[in-house]
């Protein structure tokens, strides 16, 4: 449509100065979102970047400073701390996605079930899920692992997924507390919509968006959950390399000196979980934003 | 004609609870008849129980005593429905009010058309399904690019004809029909009127229409039910009734009716309505000509 179309139907088009419009990645989290993809594109081809196979203890060269030859220098067993790191980050980052995963699925069941439940079903659900709060989730995790018997990489996913879906839920079972009453619901239902129908097709995507946050903060709570029942020593044993277990080494390093064995691991996990933070802090500000453009 | 019983309803009651103690009596003792294919217009105040009704209707709410008998069966026991649920979920339809409300946002036209076709699997390809959506689309007077739009996207008539379409696509025995076009525009109820009656003559459903504007009923309905605090005190067929009211409210509710003469028009009477004590006990008389009367018990004409 031309200008001339609206002057034809006695429209004046007022011209508007042009707007230039900001460039895409202004205020986005590029430089998180870059940082994140090399570690984790780093832990996936891992083998092809290890320059020593991280399991092998090489008792000459126990606590090396960083040099040539050890990037990142030798734990106190003589491990290649440089080649660990890589390697290690897979089993801190599979546990961080599995603990989400497990915890949303349970959190997302159960928060829409007590939503869509007669009133003393929801209360009796609720007040579960705040005794379950008010205890200390590392006391959960310690009793629930010494049930499970010795820590593995899934058991230790699953342990802490089981016991961090409690505020989401929440949130979700408040947000379907004030859909399940719409119209659009309840017709669903006439049609015929099963349970599942009318979580997939209305209710989630109404809550999608005030869990996301909680969700990408649940994966940095996960592996920093790892991370202290490791150095705790109730965690991974040490022959499984995560980012948490090579922490758990750092209080012998600490002692005899070598700085870098708590310091490599600790910034790696630092920086990922600030990464971690900023991408979440971006979804929860680009969701408000639309919520209010509705 | 030989008439054909779709729904029976018989004494049906319905509670709101507010506390444990307290309750409000939305629907008390309704009894009538729906018979298949024709248009059953419901008539009463905001409050008088018309939407309770069609709820009930649709099994979305549970009566507090009473029994729907759809085609002879019973909707209100659970093991019946559950036997049924198939078929009572394809076969009754029902367009809400607010189509704001009714529809959901985040779903775009072509998603809630076919969501009630996806449900109950209808279709077998998605050609097959975008084809008879495209139909029904055109049937309620709508273009097919608006299967591509959101509802906040499009106006409020339009809107309704979505939801119209939505409930018309599933070749429903019984619509339910709450209150239609109450949100709308005096333009755009007579369309939808129109389109209403243009579409019961096509594909010859029962239509069960809630509304409060009585002009709207008598142009619509074959037969109109007038409700008052929950009870239903007139039925009758819609001549019938506008001619011959014999209840006190119904006689004020159609004294309130403007007439387009202002001759008459100024010479009308508004008829005050006191009100009667709901609490006695009634009966629903029938005086004739399947004109049903809610009188004090043991009057008789």
């Amino acid at each position: 449509m031309t200008d001339n179309d609206f002057v034809l139907v006695g429209i004046k088009p007022i011209k508007l100065p042009e707007t230039i419009n900001p460039p895409w990645w202004r205020g986005r989290p590029l430089f998180s979102a870059a940082i994140l993809a090399l570690i984790i594109l780093g832990c996936i081809f891992a083998n092809s970047i290890m320059t020593k196979d991280p399991t092998f203890m090489d008792l000459l060269n126990y606590s090396k400073a960083p040099n040539s030859e050890f990037l990142f220098g030798t734990d106190t067993l003589g491990r290649d701390i440089f080649s660990m790191i890589w390697y290690g980050g897979r089993i801190s980052l599979f546990i961080g996605v599995v603990a989400t995963l497990i915890s949303t699925t349970i959190a997302v069941i159960f928060g829409s079930i007590s939503g869509l439940a007669p009133d003393w079903l929801d209360t009796l659900m609720m007040r579960l899920t705040e005794i379950f709060l008010s205890v200390p989730t590392l006391l959960v995790v310690v009793i629930l692992q010494a049930i499970l018997g010795k820590a593995n990489t899934v058991s230790i996913s699953i342990v802490i997924g089981v016991t961090s879906w409690m505020s989401i839920a929440k949130v979700i079972r408040t947000e379907v507390r004030q859909i399940r009453n719409s119209e659009y619901v309840i017709a669903s239902g006439c049609m015929g919509g099963g349970f599942f129908h009318i979580l997939r097709k209305h209710l989630a995507p109404n809550f999608v968006s005030s869990i996301m946050f909680m969700v990408v903060m649940n994966i940095r709570t996960a592996i920093v959950s790892e991370s202290t029942l490791s150095f705790m020593g109730i965690g991974l044993p040490l022959e499984i390399i995560s980012w948490g277990s090579m922490l758990s080494l750092s209080e012998k390093a600490l002692l005899s000196g070598s700085w870098h064995v708590i310091l490599v691991p600790g910034v790696f996990l630092t920086v990922t979980l600030m990464c971690i933070t900023n991408i979440g802090n971006y979804l929860r500000s680009e969701v408000n934003r639309k919520e209010s453009n509705m | 004609m030989e008439t054909k019983t779709l729904v029976e309803i018989n004494n049906l009651t319905h509670l709101f609870r507010l506390t444990k103690s307290v309750a409000i009596k939305a629907l008390s003792d309704v009894s009538f008849s729906i018979n298949q294919g024709e248009i059953l217009g419901i008539v009463g105040e905001s409050g008088s129980g018309k939407s309770t009704l069609a709820r009930c209707l649709m099994n979305i709410h549970k009566p507090y005593k009473g029994e729907i008998f759809y085609k002879g069966i019973n909707i209100c026991d659970k093991k019946q429905f559950a036997a049924n649920k198939k078929m009572l979920q394809k076969n009754r339809q029902i367009i809400f009010q607010d189509s704001n409300s009714s529809l959901n946002q985040r779903m775009s036209i072509r998603e809630i058309l076919a969501e009630p076709l996806e449900i109950q699997k209808l279709f077998k390809t998605a050609a097959e399904r975008e084809e008879h959506m495209r139909y029904h689309m055109s049937f309620v007077g709508l273009e097919p690019r608006f299967l591509d739009l959101y509802p906040p996207e499009i106006s409020g008539g339009q809107r309704q004809r979505v939801s119209i379409a939505r409930a018309l696509e599933m070749r429903p025995e019984l619509l339910v029909a709450d209150e239609p076009v109450a949100s709308l525009d005096v333009s755009i109820q007579a369309q939808i009127i129109n389109l209403f009656k243009h579409l019961q003559e096509e594909h010859h459903f029962t239509l069960l229409f809630i509304a409060h504007d009585l002009a709207m009923v008598e142009f619509l309905c074959d037969r109109v039910g007038v409700m008052y605090h929950g009870h239903l005190v007139e039925l009758a067929e819609t001549k019938e009734l506008f001619n011959n009211p014999v209840h006190a409210y119904t006689k004020a509710l159609l004294s309130a009716i403007p007439v387009p003469d202002p001759r008459i028009e100024r010479g009308r009477k508004i008829l005050e309505f006191e009100g009667v004590d709901m609490t006695v006990r009634h009966d629903f008389n029938d005086i004739g000509n399947g004109h049903f009367v809610l009188q004090d018990e043991g009057v008789t004409v």
